[in-house]
């Protein structure tokens, strides 16, 4: 086709007959192509209307504004920002999604920090040149990759809190805080308690000095960066950085009025409950802690292949230059292996994300698995699936995005 | 330009895609929908009879189970089920096609059950379903004979000392998803204003460690499902387990077809029935074959002179039934008694002997 | 003239353990630290495997894990199955290596052949966890008619017999790739059933056989060689059919699969749908035409960007409401469908870095020669793109694999769903749970392992060979 479209040139202009004319196949083709996809899209949702409908199933989503009817696990101190509101069993269910969607990113959040430290650690131990950790590196990633991560979320919460070295609530360990009767860390096998803040007032000042503190501070990077480049004198940006955002944050407490109290974890009289503090629960643990080893050994072979990608001239040039080896590290082989290792390392967190979603395997109360025991209750199928995996495409697409950005940034750097 | 294009096309698009629709509309509604309103008016007046004509001829009763819930549902080292539940399936196997082994098991959970109904995947769901007004007017689900009568109870570590449910206040309690125990938990304990955690399990495999483990404090489900429990444990050298005497609520589990077939309904009932209806006559697997009284009554019962209700059963559906799998007797002594329960003063007793176990004559 | 090499001088343990353990202080701290946490950890696991794991759950239910409820007196067609895969394996693995020779011997080189005991080697894992199996096979009656010693030992002959595919001249090579597919075909078959509509899959192997072989170059007219290759793929799907609907023996369908069995056809299954799906859709997200573009990234994007598990309960609950009333779909269908749908979105993926990572070049050499785009897709494009993804391809299996352990939520009986049932059988309620789990993770792991084994080895020769 591209030669006859190409050939009119040297002989004289004449267009092939429509059936043979590129342009008319283009637009006739994908004319099709759209009628069949919106045709068969438009059948199958016809066909499922008239099921619904012939079976009496609701095809609204006012089940959003009934009561859940169920109490969320582990959710006695169950706030949501910026919605706080306590959950309880007669909470419409829209809360119950709130509640999901905030413990998925909660294990998603801690998952893929440990991942990343785990990930930095095993990638950097295969290439040690310790013989020893070399090979234990190995049999980590070996170990944890070929297993499915369902299998290692069962595993981990078995093997850590079920038959693990903890004792049962009323026994807690609870470790003080020096010198002090308050509890910095209440460890048992099913909820763990730490040092958090309980809001004593309104938020909302607080968190737009906050922000507006994080902007500054991001604008005053950007000087030292450009101070840096103009002057070559040491930059300090991170210093900078910090310091901008901890005196906002310092400011927005003092002016709002301190709007929040440190709260500690107490364990209750009846020694059932932790009370205060921030808890985290045994699934919460499990879900982070499994997925974040098992993304863990993903990571840690992306870091490995993209330190290993580095050109050997490059360690060879830092040497030439008489840099040592950390500095060699730190200033040649590092910025440009994460500029390899980060595309694929992005995609793995979102993989990490999506994988939250197995928080059934041990009664974590993560977005799917209530929305799993709520349709279970009879709540419609269709209409409620339909916002976890909106809620899971949002989370997805944001990364995305960051992938991109981060993507185009690193390119413009390489140029 | 390249917009005013894509406007265009996309306007043409839509043009077609409505003429296609109304197309669909005008004339093949006048078909499909026409049918439908038949089919919909024999459904009203004669109660269809399709899915039983359809199971009698592909030979095989599609049967929903519990794959996982002892003395009801098990599924044996030799790949075979075996359970109560299960047994009722074979019953009905052997009321509408005389052959109790022509059932195909299907393993659901219970979050996918009614819709395994909804959607026609199994002729009869017979796995430990309460009935509920609920499911039967939202779910599109017809609850037949209650086939054994539970209600939800509490087991805790006898070391507790725990007695009622009062002394759970502020407790994890382990429950199973998707079932009617995990929602009056929580209307009872939302009732009485005490404080509790649920935490909801998958599956037995994954509740009971932690429920060993003290992850848990308590463990609700349906008093059967806990006696199982509580003999297996302490079986197995773990601790002493206590069953508070308190029944929360009421749970009567029987088998369930869809709505829109009462034949179908009516055959699978009957054939269930029928186990109670010969163990009130003394009829077993071991003497109905060789009954030579003159109770007209059992003679009916048992099809002699081809005695036919119109049921849509065969007329020895009910010898089929007894011989090839028992009385309900027969069947509740095979797996129940394993589990820790028995008929003695149970509400699944003969409503001779004070129980529940009543059903319509035969005649 | 005759120089021996010096010989290098002797490394003593005590050099090596300098060298790899005790290089610098820091690193002698770490090797001190790890050594006793090894020991220990290894002391604990040893002590589990044979001292404190009651190991009857998984024993007493060998049978239960691998074929799950399929019916007992129908086990000869698993046998059967393992049979024909084995030849079917042997005979791919045999013609692969003598492709490999041919190409060795037009390069000039040395070639070594690999040889079965080389590729169990490389399978390790596969052969620990089937001695695992035939050790607790051995040590119980599994109430099995046959025994499974037989069972792996006939394995082993079968796979032997198809590797001598590779003494097939070089001229019939493709003969042996025929025979692969069309074995693989009948291994799956023979569980299935031959029944009257299972003719596709061979008629879709032979009649590409056919197009391809059919002798149409002495032909000038490219309508009649389009004609000639069409006839004859008519005869041989004809033919098919025939032998099909006169056969007519019905199996067991997939709804009845459980166990290990239906964990390792399900992925494969849906994986070898998946794949033409995908490589629609990845031609689509490539193609210059907007609206199929537009289309195609969607979709892709939307399947990507959700967990399957969601996809899988929307499968379940959803699936059966989609279609006409009356059309009934089992669990298992549902399940395949979606993880069919699921994969394509991730194959679609993996042929597009293929085809970005080809050189421009390639394609405008096409066009130099004035042949049409269909054309240098088919001819020029696809072949380079789909070898250079096949290791990929190897690694979206094994995550499908692994995600084929969500159907256990949704009421499968796969491998890990065999678990769950175990532990409500009366000897086993309260008893075992962490040897079951152990089991399940050291099958996943197994096959898992091996496959990425053999796809690291085939990436890396592809590295070599480009």
């Amino acid at each position: 086709m591209t030669t006859e479209t190409q050939e009119p040139q040297r002989r004289e202009v004449a267009r092939p007959p429509f059936y043979r004319d590129v342009r008319v196949i283009r637009v006739v083709g994908q004319i099709l192509a759209v009628v069949a996809v919106v045709g068969i899209g438009f059948w199958l949702t016809r066909n499922l209307f008239s099921n619904m409908n012939r079976l009496g199933i609701s095809t609204s989503f006012n089940f959003l504004f009934g009561p859940t009817n169920t109490a969320i696990p582990f959710c006695d101190n169950c706030w949501v920002i910026p919605y706080q509101f306590r959950f309880d069993p007669r909470s419409p269910v829209w809360q119950m999604v709130l509640v999901g969607v905030k413990n998925t990113f909660l294990a998603a959040f801690f998952g893929i920090i440990l991942a990343s430290v785990m990930g930095l650690l095993v990638g950097i131990s295969r290439l040690s040149e310790n013989w020893l950790v070399a090979r234990l590196a190995t049999v980590y990633v070996e170990f944890f990759r070929n297993i499915p991560p369902l299998v290692i979320i069962i595993f981990f919460g078995a093997a850590v809190f079920t038959a693990g070295p903890f004792p049962i609530l009323s026994e807690s360990w609870e470790i003080n805080f020096p010198a002090t009767d308050n509890n910095l860390l209440i460890i048992n096998n099913d909820k763990w308690g730490i040092p958090g803040f309980t809001s004593t007032g309104s938020l909302v000042v607080f968190w737009a000095i906050l922000i507006i503190g994080v902007v500054v501070a991001a604008y005053v990077w950007r000087r030292r960066t450009k101070f840096f480049e103009q002057t070559g004198q040491p930059h300090h940006r991170v210093l900078w950085f910090t310091g901008v955002v901890l005196a906002s944050l310092v400011l927005a407490y003092f002016v709002t009025g301190q709007p929040f109290d440190m709260s500690w974890p107490v364990i209750s009289e009846n020694r059932r409950r932790i009370d205060g503090g921030f808890i985290v629960n045994w699934g919460f643990m499990s879900i982070a802690g499994a997925l974040g080893l098992y993304t863990a050994s993903h990571i840690g072979e992306i870091i490995r292949g993209s330190i290993l990608a580095v050109p050997n001239g490059q360690s060879e040039a830092a040497n030439a230059v008489a840099l040592s080896a950390s500095q060699r590290y730190r200033y040649v082989v590092l910025p440009q292996a994460t500029r390899i290792a980060l595309p694929p390392t992005i995609n793995q967190y979102l993989n990490l994300v999506k994988n939250t979603s197995l928080g059934t395997a041990v009664a974590y109360a993560e977005i799917t698995s209530l929305t799993k025991t709520s349709v279970g209750n009879g709540r419609p199928a269709f209409q409620s699936f339909i916002i976890v995996m909106a809620v899971y495409l949002v989370f997805s697409l944001t990364i995305s995005l960051v992938l991109n950005l981060v993507n185009r940034r690193m390119q413009l750097v390489s140029r | 330009m390249k917009i005013i294009k894509l406007l265009a096309a996309m306007t043409a698009l839509m043009l077609i895609l409505a003429a296609c629709t109304s197309d669909d509309d005008g004339a093949t509604a006048t078909d499909d929908d026409g049918a439908a309103d038949t089919t919909e008016a024999v459904d009203l007046v004669q109660g269809g009879g399709e899915r039983l004509a359809a199971v009698i001829a592909a030979d095989v009763v599609v049967c929903g189970v519990n794959d996982g819930l002892p003395g009801f549902g098990v599924v044996g080292a030799d790949g075979t089920y075996s359970g109560f539940d299960v047994d009722f399936c074979r019953v009905v196997a052997a009321g509408v096609l005389g052959d109790a082994d022509k059932v195909e098991y299907k393993p659901l959970t219970a979050d996918v059950r009614f819709t395994a109904l909804q959607s026609g995947d199994i002729d009869v769901l017979i796995r430990n379903t309460t009935w509920t007004a609920t499911r039967d007017g939202q779910e599109g689900a017809t609850f037949l004979f209650t086939v054994f009568y539970d209600g939800q109870g509490m087991m805790v570590p006898a070391s507790t000392g725990f007695t009622t449910l009062e002394d759970l206040a502020d407790a994890n309690i382990c429950v199973l998803s998707g079932t009617t125990t995990e929602l009056n938990l929580t209307a009872v304990f939302g009732a009485r204003g005490i404080p509790f955690t649920g935490v909801v399990f998958e599956d037995n495999s994954l509740l009971q460690p932690a429920y060993e483990a003290g992850q848990c404090e308590a463990w609700t489900s349906d008093a059967s499902q806990l006696a199982a429990f509580k003999s297996s444990i302490e079986g197995a050298g773990g601790e002493d387990q206590f069953i508070m005497a308190e029944i929360i609520s009421k749970e009567p589990l029987g088998p369930v077809v869809s709505d829109g077939d009462t034949e179908w309904a009516q055959a699978v009932e009957w054939s269930v029935m029928a186990t109670v209806q010969a163990w009130e006559f003394g009829l077993d697997s071991g003497n109905i074959g060789s009954y030579s009284g003159d109770n007209p009554n059992i003679l009916n019962f048992i099809g002699t002179d081809n005695f036919d209700p119109g049921l849509g059963l065969p007329s020895d559906f009910a010898v089929q039934i007894v011989t090839q799998v028992g009385n309900y007797k027969e069947i509740f002594d095979a797996h129940i008694p394993a589990i820790g329960l028995s008929l003695e003063g149970s509400p699944n007793n003969i409503w001779t002997d004070g129980g529940l176990m009543y059903v319509p004559p035969y005649r | 003239m005759t120089t021996t090499a010096p010989a290098p001088p002797r490394q003593t343990r005590m050099d090596w353990a300098r060298k790899n353990l005790f290089r610098s202080w820091w690193s002698g701290l770490i090797t001190v630290i790890l050594v006793p946490l090894i020991v220990y950890l290894a002391y604990l696991s040893l002590r589990f495997f044979f001292v404190t794991g009651q190991w009857d759950a998984v024993r007493v239910n060998l049978t239960l894990f691998m074929q799950g409820t399929f019916p007992r007196d129908e086990q000869w067609r698993l046998i059967s199955q393992i049979m024909i895969f084995a030849l079917a394996f042997g005979i791919g693995l045999g013609t692969n290596s003598a492709a490999s020779q041919d190409r060795a011997e037009d390069a000039g080189l040395d070639y070594e052949r690999g040889s079965i005991a080389g590729t169990l080697a490389r399978m390790w894992s596969l052969v620990a966890f089937i001695s695992l199996l035939l050790f607790f096979a051995s040590t119980d009656d599994l109430g099995n008619f046959i025994n499974p010693f037989l069972v792996v030992g006939g394995g082993l002959v079968m796979a032997a017999i198809g590797y001598q595919a590779h003494r097939f001249p070089r001229r019939i090579r493709r003969v042996g790739w025929l025979l692969t597919a069309t074995f693989l075909v009948l291994g799956f078959q023979v569980v299935s059933g031959f029944d009257a509509g299972g003719w596709l899959p061979l008629s879709i192997i032979f009649g590409g056989a056919v197009y391809g072989a059919v002798p149409v170059d002495r032909f000038d007219s490219a309508w009649l060689r389009f004609a000639l290759r069409l006839v004859a793929i008519a005869v041989v799907v004809l033919i098919v059919q025939a032998v099909y609907r006169a056969v007519d023996s019905p199996g067991i369908g997939w709804d009845k699969w459980s166990g290990l069995h239906l964990t390792l056809m399900v992925s494969a299954i849906a994986i070898v749908l998946a794949f033409p799906l995908g490589l629609l859709l990845a031609l689509a997200r490539r193609s210059t035409l907007p609206a199929l573009r537009m289309m195609a990234t969607v979709y892709i994007e939307v399947i990507r960007g959700v967990p399957l598990i969601t996809l899988l309960f929307m499968g379940q609950f959803i699936l059966g409401f989609l279609l006409p009333q009356g059309t009934v779909l089992s669990a298992i269908t549902r399940a395949i469908a979606v993880m069919t749908l699921f994969s394509a979105a991730y194959i679609a993926e993996i042929v597009r870095g293929g085809l970005q990572a080809l050189d421009k070049g390639q394609n405008e050499a096409g066009q130099a020669l004035g042949m049409a785009p269909p054309p240098i897709m088919r001819r020029i494009i696809l072949p380079q793109a789909l070898t250079a993804v096949i290791p990929a391809m190897v690694g979206q299996f094994i995550s499908l694999f692994k995600d084929s352990s969500l159907l256990s939520i949704i009421a499968i009986l796969e491998f890990l769903g065999v678990r769950k049932i175990i532990h409500a059988q009366p000897d086993f309620r309260s008893v075992a749970f962490a040897e079951t789990l152990v089991f399940v993770a050291i099958g996943y792991w197994a096959f898992a392992f091996a496959m990425s084994r053999e796809s690291q080895r085939l990436e890396r020769r592809l590295r070599v060979t480009r």
